[in-house]
C-alpha cells in the first residue's frame, strides 16, 4: 500500500537530502529580513537588482564550466568587451540626439548598445575558442582543465593589456541612459537604468533557460555537458557545441557590461569585479550548475548588501570571501552541487 | 636521464666528485656558468648602471619567486593563485615589525635583518593553513580557493589601517644605508640560491617523490602508503616560508608597499607566467627565464613609451604559445636540445 506523504513531510526530506543548500538559503532569508527591517525595503529591492545581475553573470561561467570544462578566468573580460562596444554604440547616438532630441531613438539607443555588445560577444566567443581552445583541446590530453583555466588566464592578460594599449587606460562612461526621472517601485525610488539591466538579465537568463530546456540544440549542449563521449555517440558535433556554447556565455557577460555601462564605466580592468563575483556565486552554489549560479546570484547579493550594512563598504569583499572559504570546506563541492567532469 | 646518470658515473677522482656534488645541489655545469655570468654581470659596461642592476634585482626575484612557486605548481599540481598576497604578507609583517615612526599604531623597530625571517615564519604559517583548506579539493578548485585566500588576505590587510595604512601604502625602512644598488643585488643573488638550492634538496630527497607522487595520482600515493595531508601542508609551508621571505627582501629593498599592487592576483600570474614558461616542475627553467625576460620587458618599456602595455601584450601571447604548443617549456627545449647534442 503506498502511503501519500504529506506536504510538510516530503519538504523535511527535501531539507535533509539537501542539508548546506537548505542552511543557506535559509540564512540569506533571515538575512533579507535583517535588512529589511534595518535599512528598509530600499535595500532588498537593491539585492534583488544587483543579484540578477550577478545571475547573469555566473550563468555564462557555469554553462563554459558545464559544457566545456573550462574554468574561464577571462569571463571578466567579456564583461569588459561587452561596455565598451556599447559605449561606442551608444555615445555617438546620444551626442547625435543632444543635437535633434527624438524621443523614440532615446528610447532604444541603449537596446541597440546592448543588443551590439551581445553581437560582439558572440562573435569574440567563438573566435576565441577555435583560435584557442580547439588547438589545445587537439593537443592536451591529460590536465585539460589546468590548461585550459591557464589559457584563460593568459587570454585575460592579453585583452586587458590589449585594450589599454589600444584604446587607453581612462574611463569611457556615461551618466545614464535614459534621461528621465526615477520610477518609484513599491513606494522605493530607482532608477530607470537599473531597473531596465534587471529586466534585460531576467529575459536573458529566460531565454537561456527556454533555449536549453526546449530546443534541440540546446538539450544537445546539455548532454555534452553530461557526458561528452555518450553525446559524440549520439551523433552531436562537439566542434559545432564547444563554439556555439562559449559564444553564448561571452555573449551573456558582454550583455551584462552593456547594460551596467552606467555603473561600471568602460575601461581595461573593469572585468576584474564582475569576474570575482561570477566566480564567488558559482564556486558557492556548484561548478558547471546553472541553476544553482541564478540562485546564488541573488543570494551572493544579499550576501553583499548585509556586509556593506553591517560591516562597511571596505569589508565588502574580505566578509563574502571568508563565507565563501567556510562553505567550501563544509561543502567543497558546492551547495547546490557540481556538475563538473573533473579529468 | 641515462645521459645524467652517465655524467654523474663517469666522473673519476676530484673533478668527477666536484661535479656530481654540484648536481646534487641542482647544478649542471652550465647552470653554474650561468649563475657566475649573471654574478659578475653588474661589474661589466654597460651593466654597471644603476637602473641596470635594478632590473637584475628584479630579475634575481622574480626568479626565486618562480622557484617557489614552481614548487608547488610543479610537483604536486596546485597552483597557488594566493602566491602574491603571501608574499605580500610576509613583505608587511617585516615592514611592520620595523617600523619606528609614529604613523603608524605601533613602532616595534625590530632590526630588518631579522624581521625579514618572522615575516617569513608568518608567510610559512598562513601557507601551513591554506595547504590545510585545500586538502579536500582538486586541482582547480584548490587554485580557485587560493585565490579567494589570497583576495581576502589582500583585503584584510587593505583594511587593517592602523597597521598597514591601508590602500595608501606604508614606506618600511630600507635594508641597508646606503643609495647603490649593488649591494642589495647580491643579497638577492644569494637569497635566491639559497630558495633554489634548498628546494632542489627537497626534491631530490623522499619528500620530492612522494609531492610528485601526490601530483600525479592522488589515489595512487594514497594506496602506497603516503599520506597526502602531511606532504600537502608541509609543500604549501615551504613555498609560503620563501615567499614570505622574499616579500620581506622587497619590503627593505623597494621601501615602499601598497596592498593593491604586491599582494594582487596580477603579480602571482607573473609568476606564474614565468614558471610555466620556463617549464613547470623543472624548478629552474623560471629562473633561467626570469633575467632576459626582465630586460626584454624592461626594454621594451621604455623603448615603447607610446605603445603602453605592448609589452604585457607580448608576455601574454607567448605564455598562451608555450601553454598550447610547448608545455614543457624552455627547460623541456634545453632538455631536448641537450639529448640531442649528446646523440641520444
Amino acid at each position: 500500500m503506498v502511503e501519500k506523504s504529506s506536504f510538510g513531510t516530503s519538504l523535511m526530506e527535501t531539507i535533509s537530502e539537501n542539508l548546506p543548500a537548505s542552511i543557506v538559503i535559509a540564512g540569506t532569508i533571515v538575512l533579507t529580513i535583517v535588512i529589511g527591517t534595518v535599512a528598509g525595503p530600499s535595500q532588498i529591492l537593491n539585492s534583488i537588482i544587483t543579484g540578477g545581475m550577478w545571475a547573469l553573470l555566473a550563468v555564462g561561467l557555469a554553462l563554459v564550466f558545464g559544457v566545456m570544462n573550462v574554468p574561464h578566468f577571462a569571463h571578466g573580460e567579456s564583461f569588459m568587451v561587452g561596455a565598451y562596444v556599447s559605449y561606442f554604440v551608444f555615445s555617438p547616438i546620444n551626442r547625435s540626439l543632444g543635437e535633434s532630441p527624438n524621443p523614440v531613438l532615446g528610447a532604444v539607443a541603449p537596446f541597440l548598445g546592448i543588443l551590439a555588445a551581445g553581437v560582439a560577444g558572440l562573435i569574440l566567443g567563438v573566435i576565441l575558442e577555435r583560435l584557442l581552445f580547439y588547438p589545445l583541446r587537439v593537443r592536451t590530453k591529460q590536465g585539460w582543465v589546468m590548461n585550459a583555466f591557464l589559457l584563460t588566464v593568459g587570454i585575460s592578460f592579453i585583452l586587458t593589456n590589449g585594450t589599454t594599449l589600444v584604446l587607453g587606460p581612462n574611463f569611457r562612461g556615461i551618466p545614464r541612459y535614459w534621461d528621465v526621472p526615477p520610477l518609484n517601485v513599491f513606494g522605493v525610488t530607482m532608477a530607470v537604468d537599473r531597473v531596465v539591466a534587471f529586466f534585460v538579465a531576467l529575459v536573458s537568463i529566460a531565454a537561456l533557460w527556454f533555449f536549453l530546456r526546449r530546443t534541440r540544440t540546446g538539450r544537445a549542449i546539455r548532454a555534452v555537458s553530461q557526458d561528452e563521449l555518450g553525446a559524440q555517440m549520439m551523433g552531436i558535433n562537439l566542434n559545432f557545441i564547444f563554439p556555439l556554447t562559449f559564444a553564448l556565455a561571452t555573449a551573456m557577460a558582454a550583455i551584462s557590461g552593456a547594460s551596467l555601462l552606467f555603473m561600471f564605466q568602460a575601461y581595461p580592468t573593469v572585468g576584474l569585479q564582475p569576474l570575482y563575483m561570477a566566480w564567488y556565486v558559482v564556486m558557492m552554489a556548484g561548478l558547471g550548475n546553472v541553476v544553482g549560479a541564478i540562485v546564488g546570484g541573488f543570494i551572493v547579493a544579499i550576501l553583499q548588501t548585509a556586509t556593506q550594512q553591517f560591516f562597511g563598504i571596505s569589508w565588502a569583499d574580505v566578509i563574502p570571501t571568508v563565507v565563501m572559504i567556510v562553505v567550501l570546506l563544509v561543502v567543497p563541492q558546492g551547495i547546490f552541487g557540481s556538475k563538473i567532469r573533473s579529468s | 636521464m641515462a645521459s645524467m646518470e652517465m655524467e654523474q658515473r663517469r666522473g673519476n677522482g676530484s673533478t668527477g666528485s666536484i661535479i656530481s656534488f654540484l648536481h646534487g645541489v641542482g647544478f649542471t655545469p652550465l647552470g653554474l656558468v650561468l649563475l657566475v655570468i649573471v654574478a659578475l654581470l653588474p661589474l661589466v659596461p654597460p651593466f654597471n648602471q644603476e637602473h641596470m642592476i635594478r632590473w637584475l634585482i628584479m630579475g634575481a626575484f622574480l626568479a626565486a619567486q618562480a622557484a617557489a612557486f614552481d614548487f608547488t605548481a610543479g610537483y604536486i599540481q596546485v597552483v597557488n593563485f594566493g602566491f602574491a598576497a603571501i608574499l605580500g604578507l610576509g613583505a608587511y609583517t617585516s615592514g611592520i615589525l620595523a617600523n619606528t615612526s609614529p604613523v603608524l599604531a605601533v613602532q616595534p623597530g625590530v632590526s630588518p635583518w631579522i624581521g625579514i625571517f618572522l615575516g617569513a615564519v608568518l608567510a610559512g604559517v598562513v601557507g601551513l593553513g591554506l595547504g590545510w583548506l585545500t586538502l579536500r579539493l582538486e586541482g582547480i578548485f584548490a587554485a580557485v580557493m587560493a585565490w579567494f585566500v589570497g583576495i581576502a588576505l589582500m583585503g584584510l590587510v587593505r583594511n587593517l589601517t592602523e597597521l598597514t595604512r591601508g590602500p595608501l601604502g606604508m614606506n618600511p625602512r630600507s635594508l641597508l644605508e646606503t643609495t647603490s644598488n649593488l649591494p642589495y643585488y647580491y643579497i638577492i643573488l644569494a637569497m635566491m640560491l639559497v630558495v633554489y638550492v634548498l628546494l632542489r634538496l627537497v626534491t631530490r630527497s623522499n619528500y620530492g617523490l612522494a609531492f610528485k607522487a601526490i601530483g600525479q595520482n592522488i589515489a595512487a600515493a594514497k594506496a602506497s602508503g603516503i599520506d597526502p595531508t602531511k606532504y600537502r601542508v608541509l609543500n604549501f609551508a615551504m613555498s609560503s616560508f620563501f615567499a614570505g621571505w622574499l616579500g620581506g627582501f622587497y619590503a627593505h629593498y623597494f621601501g615602499s608597499l601598497t596592498p593593491q599592487t604586491i599582494m594582487h592576483t596580477s603579480k602571482t600570474v607573473e609568476v606564474l607566467a614565468l614558471a610555466y614558461i620556463g617549464g613547470r616542475g623543472s624548478l629552474w627553467g623560471g629562473m633561467v627565464v626570469a633575467f632576459p625576460f626582465v630586460f626584454g620587458i624592461e626594454q621594451l618599456r621604455s623603448n615603447l613609451t607610446q605603445l603602453p602595455g605592448l609589452h604585457l601584450v607580448i608576455y601574454g601571447v607567448l605564455m598562451i604559445v608555450v601553454m598550447i604548443f610547448y608545455p614543457d617549456g624552455v627547460a623541456g627545449l634545453i632538455k631536448w636540445a641537450k639529448s640531442k647534442i649528446a646523440g641520444e
